[in-house]
């Protein structure tokens, strides 16, 4: 009967189809990161292979390096996103334990989120603890939990203050060195009909968390050796100080509320909006990539050290930097160990990285070289800005105790911070709600708090 | 009795009606002319501060043509073609099974043939995310997530194709050439692809074309499931670059926001070609579908 | 009168080989389509219900939750706020996107000329843009420092407004999603309206109706199935809205929060929080929302005398 054919047709179809899914072709599982996904070359096709993700907008020379030095493994990078976006995805492939890579770029603020879900491996005993006196106690104290060790740490962000001499000239201010004085001159500024003195954007949150620490607050104290209990501290007077402060400014229209990192900030810094921009060790390197202080604008900026609270008393503050981590989907752990401590680990990838300015180095062969040291930064006209501000930020920078809940507690802060922006709700009573949501969350995710 | 033609005989509304459709034809290219007019520009002239509906001094548009397609040993290129497979593959495959459904839902009496079709119709009301998720975790435990299979799969589905070809089945192939054709001996199979297809074939393309644009321009479920950017469609490409761009990472030389602008212009192109080349099916097939 | 002998039985028929072959046949069509269907669709809604009777904390495992995740979806006032903004928003887009393809498609049924041909392709052609690029460049043109709306509003020496602030965000978006709908609205209204037999405009013509009557009594009505179809997407479409918001969000300083909308919520539980049962709860909440929300309208428009 003819129906036969019909029949025939659709288990024909049926049957390739089958066929063709469970073959799964084009790199079915980035575990077995085959050569041909990578962005970068393979050098030693014989050599296995190790998946990485990460964004430095170097990392194409970083991995040449790497590849064409070592014959025993092959590096296979990819770019996942950058920053947030490529966390989403890592947690993603947590959640559904199948597709990380081996090794992953990561900002220290996210490394205990991944290490409750067991996602990390301790490294430690797998070459981590023989870089260990490479780097600052500080620096290293943020990828460690105890003895076990679960990144590397690539560069750092101390935090400083850049500022545009020629604003500072025409209205009669020195560099402020306590923020009593950074909201005095503030006001000068406003007063004789000039500019905005700096910018709190919405979306930075983790700036304005290592505000709260430079003040003495400790938002959050997490063990992960007692991993169900935590110490959340969000509503103490020195976070409230912190938060009133900006508010304050924010209130009386002495700084801008712009998102950072759009090309509406860049225009507005290009443009002398900002007298002061309160940032980290890489920001240079960021303003230059977007074309900040090239035109007009070139020589006109220079770096004072971050205005303290107590003057006698200075903390230094970090925001951002990276590390590298090996994730437990690895398939070669130990492999995939050696790519971590290795990668941007050697002398030409760091030199390339911190003169091209994408990062401040932590590695202490290239922190104390002469070279780097006695830098004079063309961004800053000139300025040995390292050796007289960054560097003594970075060795006086003790660490920071992050949660396990990084992701959220930063879009609860930027929700917050888009309220005070909107004059809806004042520093204290931001401070206070923040705290209310996240003791509320911790407790839905089963922490005890203390 | 005097039959005049719909358009002779009124002047004074003329003039409105065509200021009307004037300030919509505006209205709906203004994006697509800064589009390319900035297609035109290089980094400084787009932030520059010149007008952004006009065009600038140089004249970039082939400078940053060549940029787009070479720029990280050309990704761009790698991502239009993805695009293309998944497109055509899922789009031809959804189309397939839609027009072998919705002719099995209209010419065919069989049991819980209703209960389906309303089932099927309840299904449009799904929300896409409620999908993705769990699709993507039962993709990981066959081990397909991050390959191309992961984002055609998926895109055979269109229930609105079915509903689609089963309305324009049922009036569109009279059931007396069917029966005529069973009576001259003709299997199921033969009726259906001599007899039938031919008629319902203004539906057809447009079930194609639907399935075509809406797996071309998806960009939530191969975000989801591709984490390897080789195998990005260009809407999710053009999103990865838009991140790195807003934080300036787009290594040297280039701006980003150059290639992210010309490569947006050249996406859209391929599907406007192919709307402007089968309008006299598509809008054809769009009517029946609308008259239930 | 009838004993019980004479009652009339009919039995059930049984069906003819024919029948049952034909039955078969009908099924075989579906298959392939229903094969997909079960296992992309139906499959994963199963396991994304499943998934949703869970819940899962960071510190503690996965625990069986009943319906807890639905108790706490309905009391979650980041979720709500969601729903609230969507039926705000689908109340006033929809009409606004419907009176304009509606005034549009009329106005391209009356005129046949070469400008009316283009202008219909015009409008059709952001349908043809994918969304996250159509959101990108108004991202661009509602940008206070490149965009052309500084200049515009400089000409007249006002400042122009941020259309992604809290404030006007509403409007923002409005704009964009007509921008990106309007078009594909109108063509299914133009292709009905092009379906009507030009008879019953002539009878109308004799008994002295000028075109505005033609258009309200008689041209709107026998399109009326086509209005129902394109308001029933359109309403789960904009109580859905995801992709807009989420493209636009990086250059609106903040206003599109992680539960601007409840997809957007459901999308950051899943892949930022790493909290899939709570986002499958909340997807099933938004779809049991859209459910009764088409229900509703369906009933609220239905025909006299079918069966709803």
């Amino acid at each position: 009967m003819k129906n036969k054919a019909l029949i025939a047709g659709l288990s024909a179809v049926a049957i390739v189809a089958s066929l063709a899914a469970c073959s799964g072709d084009d790199g079915g599982g980035s575990n077995d990161a085959k050569p041909t996904n990578c962005t970068n070359k393979i050098v030693n096709a014989d050599a296995p292979v190790v998946s990485v993700w990460a964004w430095y907008p170097n990392m194409a020379t970083v991995v040449d390096n790497f590849n064409n030095s070592h014959d025993d493994v092959q590096v296979c990078w990819t770019v996942a996103g950058q920053g947030a976006d490529e966390y989403a995805k890592l947690q993603t492939a947590v959640s559904a334990g199948k597709g990380a890579p081996d090794v992953v770029m990561l900002e220290t603020d996210q490394l205990v989120g991944f290490e409750i879900q067991k996602a990390l491996v301790d490294i430690s005993d797998l070459g981590a603890d023989d870089v260990k006196d490479n780097f600052a106690e500080g620096s290293w104290g943020d990828v460690s939990q105890g003895d076990a060790v679960y990144a590397v740490p690539i560069d750092g962000g101390p935090m400083a203050m850049i500022y545009r001499k020629d604003i500072f000239e025409q209205y009669n201010i020195t560099p402020p060195t306590t923020w009593e004085e950074y909201e005095a001159a503030a006001q000068t500024v406003k007063d004789a009909g000039g500019p905005w003195f700096g910018n709190l954007g919405s979306n930075v949150p983790a700036a304005l968390t290592a505000l709260f620490q430079q003040n003495g607050a400790v938002p959050f104290d997490y063990d992960l050796a007692d991993p169900q209990k935590i110490s959340i501290n969000l509503d103490t007077p020195e976070v409230k100080q912190v938060m009133d402060y900006w508010a304050g400014l924010t209130e009386k229209g002495l700084i801008g509320t712009e998102d950072q990192f759009t090309t509406d900030y860049i225009a507005g810094v290009v443009g002398g909006k900002y007298a002061t921009y309160v940032s980290a060790a890489w920001a240079p390197g960021y303003l230059t990539g977007a074309g900040v202080g090239q035109g007009d604008d070139a020589g006109l900026f220079a770096v004072a050290p971050l205005p303290q609270w107590d003057v006698d008393n200075p903390v230094s503050v970090n925001w951002g930097g990276s590390a590298l981590a090996v994730t437990t989907q690895a398939n070669d752990k130990e492999l995939a160990a050696e790519v971590a401590v290795g990668l941007y680990a050697d002398e030409p990838s760091l030199t390339d990285g911190w003169k091209t300015q994408t990062i401040f180095p932590l590695n202490k062969d290239v922190l104390t070289s002469d070279e780097f040291v006695n830098n004079q930064v063309e961004f800053f006209g000139g300025q040995t800005a390292n050796k007289d501000i960054y560097i003594p930020a970075a060795d006086a920078y003790e660490g920071t105790n992050y949660s396990p809940f990084s992701v959220y507690y930063y879009a609860q802060l930027q929700a917050q911070l888009v309220k005070i922006a909107a004059g809806d709700v004042g520093g204290s009573q931001a401070a206070t709600d923040l705290q209310d949501i996240i003791v509320k969350y911790a407790t839905e995710q089963g922490f005890t708090v203390e | 009795m005097a039959i005049t033609a719909p358009h002779t005989a009124r002047k004074p509304r003329h003039v409105i009606t065509y200021v009307f459709l004037g300030i919509l034809v505006v209205y709906f290219l203004i994006p697509l002319w800064f589009l390319f007019v900035a297609s035109t520009k290089d980094a400084p002239s787009l932030f520059g501060g010149d007008s952004a509906l006009w065009f600038s001094g140089d004249f970039n548009l082939f400078t940053n043509l060549s940029n787009l397609v070479t720029y990280n040993d050309g990704i761009y290129l790698r991502w239009i073609g993805n695009s293309a497979l998944y497109a055509f593959v899922g789009g031809l495959g959804a189309t397939v099974l839609a027009v072998l459904a919705g002719y099995g839902f209209a010419k065919y009496k069989f049991r819980g043939r209703d209960l389906s079709f309303a089932i099927l119709l309840g299904s449009v009301m799904v929300p896409l995310t409620a999908l993705v998720i769990p699709t993507f975790v039962l993709f990981s435990e066959l081990g397909l997530t991050d390959t191309i299979w992961a984002v055609i799969l998926p895109s055979l589905l269109s229930p609105f194709g079915v509903y689609l070809m089963r309305v324009y089945a049922a009036e569109a192939v009279p059931d007396e050439l069917l029966d005529a054709a069973r009576v001259d001996g003709a299997g199921a199979l033969r009726t259906f692809v001599q007899v039938a297809l031919p008629l319902m074939r203004p539906a057809v393309v447009t079930v194609l074309l639907l399935s075509v644009v809406g797996t071309w321009n998806n960009y939530f479920l191969p975000l989801a499931m591709l984490s390897n950017s080789q195998l990005y469609p260009i809407t999710v490409g053009i999103g990865l670059w838009q991140g790195l761009a807003a934080q300036n990472n787009g290594g040297s030389g280039v701006s980003l926001w150059t290639l992210i602008i010309i490569g947006s212009l050249i996406s859209i192109i391929p599907l406007i070609v192919a709307f402007l080349s089968l309008q006299k099916y598509w809008q054809g097939g769009l009517a029946i579908g609308s008259l239930k | 009168m009838a004993d019980t002998a004479t009652r009339l039985v009919i039995p059930k028929r049984k069906q003819t080989a024919r029948e049952r072959r034909h039955s078969r046949t009908g099924w075989l069509f579906i298959a392939p389509f229903g094969v997909v269907f079960v296992v992309f669709l139906v499959t994963p809604l199963a396991y994304a219900f499943y998934l949703s009777l869970f819940s899962k904390g960071l510190a503690t495992g996965t625990a069986f939750a009943g319906i807890n995740n639905y108790v706490r979806a309905f009391t979650d006032a980041s979720f709500l706020k969601g729903v609230w903004f969507v039926v705000r928003f689908s109340l006033v887009l929809i009409p606004v996107q419907m009176l304009v393809s509606l005034a549009a498609a009329l106005v391209l049924d009356n005129l046949t000329n070469r400008f009316a041909r283009f202008a219909r392709l015009m409008i059709f052609l952001p349908y043809a843009v994918p969304a996250v690029i159509g959101a990108l460049m108004w991202g661009f043109l509602y940008s206070p420092s490149f965009g052309p709306l500084e200049q515009i509003f400089g000409a007249f020496g006002a400042d122009a407004p941020f259309l992604l602030s809290p404030d006007n965000i509403f409007y923002g978006l409005m704009n964009v999603v007509t921008w990106q709908w309007a078009g594909y609205y109108m063509i299914i209204i133009y292709a009905a309206l092009r379906g009507i037999d030009p008879t019953i405009y002539e009878a109308a013509k004799i008994d002295g109706a000028n075109s505005w009557q033609v258009a309200l009594r008689i041209k709107i009505p026998m399109v009326r199935s086509a209005l129902v179809l394109i308001l029933v997407f359109a309403l789960i479409g904009t109580l859905q809205f995801f992709t807009e918001p989420q493209v636009l969000g990086p250059v609106a300083n903040g206003t599109i929060t992680p539960d601007f909308t409840p997809n957007i919520y459901a999308f950051n539980l899943a892949f930022k929080y790493a909290q899939f049962n709570y986002a499958s709860a909340i997807s099933f909440s938004l779809g049991a929302i859209v459910f009764v929300g088409v229900y509703i309208f369906l009933f609220a428009t239905r025909k006299r005398g079918s069966v709803l």
